[in-house]
């Protein structure tokens, strides 16, 4: 049998299921790879800054606070038991594996997926979609592949930063706070986490981006009657996505916790 | 005489044909069984009243909405049974201006013109932003580029969906109500590009419009959609001649533009006083 991309990229005419939409957008990049011109670097980095770049200062004031707490939290309990030196490894660890994917997806979903969501679902009630395909100008090439690409690049990109910012709000709490010599502090968070705890974070991060962006492009691409209809899907694009996020986390972790 | 008469086959230069088309939304026939032809470098007009299902008819016309049933060959090709593929193709020798411009927002009036040269034409950006400042002369909006359509009037908007429309050069025009919301002189000019475009550049269009004096001014073949109880059937249908003489009381009361008559948009003014007597 005769398999083509191009028939990924059509896959099931005019109708838009969540599926077909995840079919169509793995052809056109496959698509995109083989023929220059189809992905165009431009928009892509404008959507990197308009999804991701203006994401970042959010981002990085919660995990500021994370780190923070994290490292105050702790003191308390692991203060009794004189186990005080296991704060930086609990904030590291804590961070690359769980909070800091969770939390910067959270903030990027509030942020982003839902501007995307209502910025498509205006397109679409503005008829501005139908007059994209009457230009044969395919939407999900021209609108939602340089979301997709955007959001599967910066994600992690922020992620690791908001580790960072982490951090450092851990080490405020733990040197200024406690006295913890800053020396110290550093040994022990960057010598606890193996590389694989960073990488579990990063494969969660990596699903939860196509979570968000495709719940968001999904959502908006359907929108029907009105600004009414582009709220609902804004509020959908948002409920969902936190929903399918805290899903995947769970199966995520289980499998890493039992099965690697 | 010759027994076989070469180019003259009438069938050749048809571009558009539709046969049977029915559109019904929730058991409500819209378009009921329309059967019609539109031949290479007329200006066919659809007239009709508010409702009576124009835009409905354009968006199946251009493959926007797959019809309840029937069939729609758009240069030769069953457009109701095209691939995405397909419809792409021929999507590329049509133009269509939408009633509401459907501009894209985010962008300039010029990256909205420029958009489909950019997707489907190997020229180099330099040239592009010369045909985009021609088209926009067309229009009459030159200095207009760096506009948003928030910042435009309904018209400009209109007058910015029409260049967008043309700037492929198309051989075939879709304009949905091209006039309505300008003024006379530029109801004047638009119709003057319509005309200009169909009479020296060849293109064929397709115009739906409600305004007779535009109407008469372009067409070279005219439609007439009926609502009320004549919902969804050919109300009328030839040159502007034809129509002007056609007795049909519903199409003689569109083209007058007169309240009364047989087009049931409100009581007649004898039934009116008869129904608030009768509540009295
Ligand atoms: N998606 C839809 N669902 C249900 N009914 C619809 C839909 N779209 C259009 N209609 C109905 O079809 C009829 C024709 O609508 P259409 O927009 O084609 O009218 P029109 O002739 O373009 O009118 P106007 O001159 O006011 O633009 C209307 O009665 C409308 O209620
Ligand atoms: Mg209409």
């Amino acid at each position: 049998m005769k398999f083509s991309f191009e028939s990924l990229l059509n896959a099931g005419g005019s109708r838009l299921t969540y599926g077909l939409l995840n079919l169509r957008i793995l052809g056109w990049i496959l698509y995109g790879f083989t023929r220059p011109g189809i992905l165009v670097p431009s928009q892509i980095l404008s959507q990197v800054i308009r999804i991701g770049v203006q994401a970042i200062p959010m981002a990085s004031l919660v995990s500021l606070s994370v780190g923070f707490i994290l490292a105050m939290q702790s003191s308390t309990e692991l203060g009794k038991m004189g186990a005080d030196s296991f704060i930086p490894d609990l904030v590291s660890l804590s961070l690359m594996r769980e909070l800091g994917p969770l939390l910067v997806a959270i903030i990027v979903v509030g942020r982003s997926g839902s501007a995307v969501a209502a910025e498509l679902g205006t397109m679409k009630v503005n008829e501005e979609i139908e007059a994209l395909r009457v230009m044969a100008i395919d939407p999900i090439r021209y609108l939602v592949v340089p979301r997709f690409i955007a959001l599967m690049i910066m994600l992690p990109c922020m992620t690791i930063f908001g580790n960072c910012v982490g951090l450092v709000g851990g080490w405020a709490v733990c040197t200024l706070e406690m006295g913890m010599p800053s020396s110290f502090y550093i040994m022990r968070a960057m010598q606890r986490p193996e590389l694989w705890d960073l990488f579990s974070g990063l494969i969660k991060t990596a699903v939860f981006a196509h979570i968000i962006i495709t719940i968001a492009c999904y959502q908006g691409l359907n929108v029907e009657g009105g600004a009414e209809g582009v709220g609902r899907a804004t509020t959908s694009a948002v409920v969902y996505s936190i929903l399918w996020i805290i899903i995947a986390d769970t199966i995520l972790t289980g499998l890493f916790y039992f099965v690697l | 005489m010759s027994p076989t008469p070469k180019k003259t086959n009438p069938s050749s230069d048809v571009i558009l044909e539709v046969k049977d088309l029915v559109q019904s939304y929730n058991g409500r026939a819209v378009l009921n069984g329309l059967n019609f032809k539109v031949r290479k470098g007329e200006t066919f007009v659809i007239m009709g009243g508010s409702g009576c299902g124009k835009t409905t008819l354009l968006r199946i016309l251009i493959g926007a909405q797959k019809p309840t049933s029937g069939s729609v060959h758009l240069f030769g090709e069953d457009i109701t049974k095209a691939s995405s593929q397909e419809l792409d193709r021929i999507r590329l020798r049509f133009g269509m201006n939408f009633q509401f411009g459907a501009l894209f927002q985010s962008m300039t009036v010029g990256e909205n013109i420029a958009l489909p040269l950019q997707e489907h034409s190997q020229v180099d950006p330099s040239l592009i932003e010369m045909i985009v400042k021609m088209k926009l002369e067309l229009v009459g909006l030159t200095g207009f580029e760096n506009f948003k359509p928030s910042e435009l009037s309904g018209g400009m908007r209109k007058r910015v969906g029409l260049a967008r429309a043309l700037a492929l050069d198309p051989e075939l025009l879709f304009s949905d109500e091209p006039t309505s919301g300008l003024d006379p002189v530029m109801t004047a000019v638009v119709d003057q590009l319509t005309l200009d475009s169909t009479r020296k550049i060849g293109v064929t269009a397709v115009v739906v419009s409600h305004d007779m004096t535009s109407c008469f001014r372009i067409a070279t073949h005219m439609l007439m959609l009926g609502n009320g109880p004549r919902q969804g059937e050919i109300i009328a249908e030839g040159t502007p001649d034809e129509i002007r003489a056609n007795p049909d009381p519903f199409l003689q009361q569109f083209v007058r533009g007169e309240a009364d008559g047989p087009i049931a948009f409100r009581l007649s003014q004898d039934d009116y006083l008869k129904h608030l007597l009768q509540e009295g």
